[in-house]
């Protein structure tokens, strides 16, 4: 099991509190890979990483059928968050069983938590002409992360975090 | 079909650098930076990887040549467009000779392989109901009116 830095965990956080925007790295079961941006990003216990299920479509149709992929910085990258971490996803959708497990994360607390993000984190930071005009959540994605290695320059796929 | 490249995304792209994607065939995915970019024609775009930044990918690559792209840093939010193809990666030759030393010119990379896209799709990421927008059908003149109703700053390139 891994464990997440300090420094890691003030990463995975809304950009509007010191974390950051990241990309979400999934696949389609047959290899195609598929990149997209998210900026509602937290951590759960010390190796679970939260993203909001808003706007979900290539991303969502991946996780379903494959759980495999990979979380990284996208900005800002200068302040040493170097990395990528790895690990299985599954998207916790209003309507799951209230008992569903993952690795450790029960999609009641999750979705008693994290279910309702834009209203205690709304998107303040985001300009006018990228924020979105209304925020529809259909549930959390959580990563199980297994591992992480660094994408820092002369040091890229040295591993970070090893579970 | 030939993926048309606005001004706008070829200053963004080659300012700040892309995040690759790359997924064995299996489906796990792969991350590394393409921190040099350069759009080399209209629908190509070759990034300069150091000898560890290629490690990472080549194995995966040599199974599986689908890559995807994002513009890093304030692109990801700025430029929010996802870029998709098949890449190459070239370890000599003229095309590796010309990225590998503007990329040592302009960043000090040490390029061990350049990694050639030659681009298949392009998506809006946009968050709300322009996401997942297919974009690439979209004549060259239409796609540059489309973007300049919702966006016109280009960044300045990085040092």
């Amino acid at each position: 099991m891994v464990k997440f830095t300090k420094e890691m965990k003030e990463a995975l956080r809304v950009p509007g509190k010191g974390g950051s925007l990241i990309y979400l790295c999934t696949s389609s079961r047959d290899g195609n890979p598929n990149i997209a941006a998210m900026r509602f990003v937290a951590t759960h216990k010390d190796d679970k990483i939260l993203i909001a299920d808003m706007f979900l479509l290539k991303t969502k149709a991946n996780i379903k059928e494959n759980p495999d992929v990979a979380v990284t910085i996208c900005h800002p990258l200068d302040e040493g968050r170097w990395w990528v971490f790895k690990g299985k996803a599954v998207d916790m959708e209003y309507g799951f069983p209230r008992d569903f497990d993952w690795y450790g994360a029960n999609a009641t607390d999750i979705l008693n938590e994290w279910g309702n993000w834009n209203k205690f984190e709304p998107p303040d930071e985001v300009p006018p002409d990228i924020v979105f005009p209304k925020a529809v959540q259909r549930g959390v994605v959580v990563v199980h992360v297994e591992e992480a290695y660094s994408i820092e320059p002369g040091h890229v796929g040295e591993k970070v975090l090893t579970g | 079909m030939t993926v048309n490249l606005t001004d706008r995304m070829k200053a963004w792209i080659e300012a700040m650098g892309c995040h690759l994607c790359v997924a064995t065939p299996e489906g796990v995915p792969f991350v590394v930076l393409g921190r040099y970019a350069e759009v080399t024609g209209n629908g190509e775009v070759a990034f300069a990887l150091a000898q560890d930044e290629a490690k990472v990918i080549a194995p995966v690559l040599s199974e599986n040549p689908r890559v995807a792209f994002g513009v890093s840093r304030q692109g990801g939010i700025r430029a929010a467009y996802q870029f998709k193809g098949t890449g190459e990666l070239l370890r000599s030759g003229q095309a590796f000779d010309a990225v590998s030393g503007r990329a040592r010119e302009e960043k000090g990379i040490d390029t061990a392989a350049v990694l050639l896209v030659r681009l298949t799709e392009l998506y809006c990421t946009k968050p709300g109901y322009e996401a997942g927008q297919r974009l690439d059908g979209m004549p060259p003149e239409e796609l540059d009116a489309w973007e300049r109703q919702r966006w016109k700053d280009v960044p300045r390139k990085r040092d």
